[in-house]
C-alpha cells in the first residue's frame, strides 16, 4: 500500500517535471502580453506561433535538422550493424575492451572531442559543411546504436538464417527476408536513438558547423540569448514536436519485440 | 535419385583439442535413410552442417551424385536441413513458412497455394495455413518444418535430432510420419540422433559415429545383435565382455572354459560379447554356466535387471521373465548360451 502510494507520487512528480516545460511553452507561445503575476495569459493569440513557423530561417533550420538526423541514422546503422552483429554473436578475445572503447565517447566531454575533431575537419575541408556535422554526430550516436543492436544480436539465433539458406535463399535474400524482419524492432529502436541524439546535438554542431550549419538547436540557442520568451517558447515547441510524434509512432517497438517477447531495450 | 558420398572428412575447431571429424567416410545410397548415431559432441551435427555448406571441412570431399559440393554455395546445394527446433519464421504464417522456398524460386500464387495444401496433407495437418507458429504445439511446428523442407523437393534431406525436444508419444508418431513421407517421396535422408531406439526404428542402415569416424555401419538389427567392435557393442547396450584364448569351440576365460559357436579356428586371443537379454540367471549349475554371487536386483517393469559378480567382474542380466525373488549375496549361476556369444574387435 505505502509503496504503491510513494510510487504514484513519484510518477506524478516525474510527469510534472516532463510536461511542465511543454505547458509553459504552450502558454508563452500562444499568447501576447503575458506577464507576472498572471497565472494564465489574458490575451491568446497564434500570431507569434504562425510567424515563427513561416519564418524562412526556422523552416530552413527545421529541414536541415531533419536531413542531418536522417543521414546520421542511416550512416550509423550502416556502420553499426556489422559491428553490433560481431560483438553480439561472436566470442572473441578482448571483447570487453572493445565495448569499453565504444563507451568512451559517451563519457568524454564533447568539447574535447569537438575541438580535437575541429582541427582535423578544418584540414580535410569538412568543417562548416553539412556532411562534416553529420559525421561528427556519429561520435555520440554510434555507441547507442551499437549497444542497442548488439543486445539484439546477443539473443539472436542464427539458425533462422541457416534455415533460409538451405531452403534456397542467397545471403542477400536471407538478410532481407529473415534477418531484417527478425531484428526490425531493434532497428527501429536504434534508429530512434540515432535520430534523437543527432536532433538534440548543439555543441558538436556548433564546433564543427562553425556558425555556417544552422540546425534547429543552434537557432534555438541564438533565440534564447535574444531574450524573447515568446519566440523561444514557439521554437522550443517546434523542436519538441517531431520527437513526440516519432516516440508515439514507435512506442510499440519500445515496449516489446516480436522475436523474444521481451523488452526491446536491454542495455 | 541422389547418392550422398562423404569422403575422408576432417574438421577441427580451434576451441577443441581433438578433431571433431577424423577422416569420416560414408556412402548414403539413393532413397535410403541412414541414421548417424553417436554420443553428444561426437560431431554428428557438424557432418550435416558440412553437407549444407554452413561449415567447411578442413579436408575431404562431399559429393551429391557425381558432383562435388564443396564449391557450391549453400543455397544452391539442394540439401535441406531440419533442426531440433522447428525455426519457423515467427513473422510468417504457416502457408508463407511452407511457401518460403517456393517463393524464392519464383512460384506463382496458385502454385504455392496448391503445393502448401498438398504438403499439409502429407504431414497430416490440413487446414492450418493461416495460423502463426506461436499458435502451434512443438510437434505441429516440426510437422510444418518438415513440410517446409520437403516442398522444395530437396536432393537430400538432413535431419538434426528433429524429434529430441518432443514428448515420447508425439516423438513416436512423428518418427512414423517422417519414415512414411521419406519412403513415399523416395528421398535420400541422413538422420542424426543420439537415441538408439530412434536410429534403429527409423533407418535402413545405422552408422555409429565415435571419435570422428564411422565405428560401424549396418542394418539396424545386425548392428544391434552383432556389433563388430567392442566400442560399438558398448553403445548398443552390451556390458558383458569375456576375454580369453579361443581353442576350437572353446573360450578359455579367467573363470573357466566356455563353449562358443564356431570351430576349427586356429587358436588366438579374443574378446567375446553377449547381449544382457541373452544371459540366463539360474539357481543350479547347467551347461556353459558360471557360478557367481547376486549383487543387485532392479525391477524395471518390462524387465528385471540383475547384477552378478563373477570373480572380479560384474555381469548384467536383463530378464524379461522375473526369476523368483532372491536376497542379495545368494550364490547363482549365469548361463552363456553359445549361439549368442560373438567375437568383437577391441
Amino acid at each position: 500500500m505505502i509503496r504503491q502510494f510513494v510510487w504514484n507520487i513519484f510518477l506524478v512528480l516525474a510527469g510534472l517535471l516532463l510536461f511542465a516545460p511543454v505547458v509553459i511553452f504552450g502558454l508563452y507561445g500562444f499568447s501576447t502580453r503575458y506577464f507576472y503575476p498572471q497565472l494564465i495569459p489574458s490575451y491568446w493569440s497564434a500570431t507569434t506561433f504562425l510567424r515563427q513557423l513561416t519564418d524562412a530561417r526556422t523552416r530552413q533550420a527545421l529541414i536541415l535538422s531533419l536531413e542531418i538526423g536522417t543521414v546520421v541514422s542511416c550512416l550509423s546503422l550502416l556502420v553499426g550493424y556489422p559491428a553490433a552483429r560481431t560483438l553480439g554473436m561472436r566470442p572473441f578475445r578482448g571483447k570487453s575492451v572493445v565495448y569499453m572503447l565504444l563507451f568512451v565517447p559517451t563519457v568524454v566531454p564533447p568539447v574535447a572531442t569537438g575541438i580535437g575533431l575541429n582541427i582535423l575537419f578544418l584540414r580535410t575541408g569538412l568543417a562548416g559543411t553539412v556532411l562534416g556535422v553529420a559525421l561528427v554526430h556519429l561520435v555520440p550516436v554510434l555507441p547507442y546504436v551499437v549497444f542497442t543492436l548488439s543486445s539484439v544480436f546477443a539473443r539472436y539465433d542464427p539458425h533462422y538464417e541457416y534455415q533460409a539458406l538451405v531452403l534456397g535463399a542467397s545471403r542477400v535474400q536471407v538478410f532481407w527476408t529473415v534477418t531484417l524482419p527478425l531484428i526490425f524492432p531493434g532497428i527501429v529502436v536504434a534508429t530512434l536513438f540515432a535520430f534523437l541524439i543527432s536532433w538534440s546535438q548543439y555543441l558538436l554542431t556548433f564546433l564543427i558547423g562553425g556558425g555556417q550549419v544552422i540546425t534547429l538547436p543552434i537557432l534555438l540557442f541564438s533565440t534564447v540569448s535574444g531574450g524573447n520568451p515568446q519566440a523561444t517558447a514557439v521554437l522550443s515547441l517546434i523542436f519538441v514536436a517531431p520527437v513526440v510524434v516519432i516516440l508515439i509512432a514507435t512506442s510499440r517497438y519500445l515496449a516489446t519485440d516480436r522475436v523474444h517477447g521481451q523488452s526491446g531495450i536491454t542495455l | 535419385m541422389t547418392r550422398v558420398v562423404l569422403d575422408r572428412l576432417h574438421k577441427s575447431f580451434p576451441t577443441q583439442p581433438t578433431p571433431v571429424l577424423a577422416g569420416l567416410s560414408l556412402d548414403v545410397h539413393s532413397g535410403e535413410l541412414v541414421a548417424l548415431l553417436g554420443p553428444s559432441g561426437s560431431g554428428k551435427s557438424t557432418v550435416l552442417k558440412i553437407i549444407t555448406g554452413i561449415e567447411q571441412p578442413d579436408s575431404g570431399d562431399v559429393r551429391l551424385g557425381e558432383q562435388s559440393l564443396l564449391h557450391v554455395p549453400p543455397h544452391q546445394r539442394g540439401a535441406v536441413l531440419m533442426f531440433q527446433k522447428a525455426y519457423l519464421f515467427p513473422f510468417l504464417n504457416v502457408a508463407d513458412n511452407i511457401g518460403f522456398g517456393l517463393k524464392l524460386r519464383g512460384a506463382s500464387k496458385q502454385q504455392m497455394r496448391s503445393e502448401v495444401g498438398r504438403m499439409l496433407e502429407l504431414v497430416e495437418l490440413p487446414g492450418i495455413e493461416r495460423k502463426f507458429p506461436g499458435q502451434l504445439s512443438g510437434g505441429q511446428q516440426q510437422r510444418v518444418a518438415l513440410a517446409r523442407a520437403l516442398v522444395v523437393e530437396p536432393r537430400v534431406l538432413l535431419l538434426d535430432e528433429p524429434l529430441s525436444s518432443l514428448d515420447t508419444a508425439i516423438r513416436h508418431t512423428l518418427q512414423e510420419t517422417i519414415r512414411r513421407v521419406q519412403r513415399e517421396l523416395d528421398i535420400t535422408t541422413l538422420l542424426v540422433t543420439h537415441d538408439l531406439q530412434e536410429a534403429i526404428a527409423m533407418s535402413d542402415r545405422t552408422a555409429l559415429l565415435l571419435d570422428g569416424m564411422i565405428e560401424a555401419i549396418d542394418r539396424p538389427e545386425a548392428l544391434f545383435q552383432r556389433p563388430p567392435t567392442q566400442a560399438a557393442a558398448r553403445f548398443m547396450g552390451i556390458s558383458t565382455f569375456v576375454t580369453g584364448q579361443v581353442e576350437g569351440a572353446q573360450l578359455l576365460a579367467p573363470w573357466g572354459a566356455l563353449q562358443v559357436a564356431g570351430d576349427g579356428e586356429r587358436p588366438h586371443a579374443a574378446t567375446f560379447a553377449i547381449r544382457p537379454e541373452h544371459l540366463r540367471l539360474l539357481d543350479a549349475s547347467a551347461p556353459n554356466a558360471v557360478p557367481g554371487a547376486l549383487q543387485d536386483v532392479v525391477y524395471n517393469g518390462e524387465f528385471t535387471l540383475y547384477r552378478v559378480a563373477i570373480g572380479a567382474d560384474d555381469v548384467r542380466i536383463k530378464a524379461y521373465q522375473a526369476v523368483p525373488h532372491q536376497p542379495v549375496g545368494t550364490p547363482v549361476y549365469v548361463q552363456f548360451p553359445p549361439e549368442h556369444l560373438f567375437e568383437v574387435l577391441v
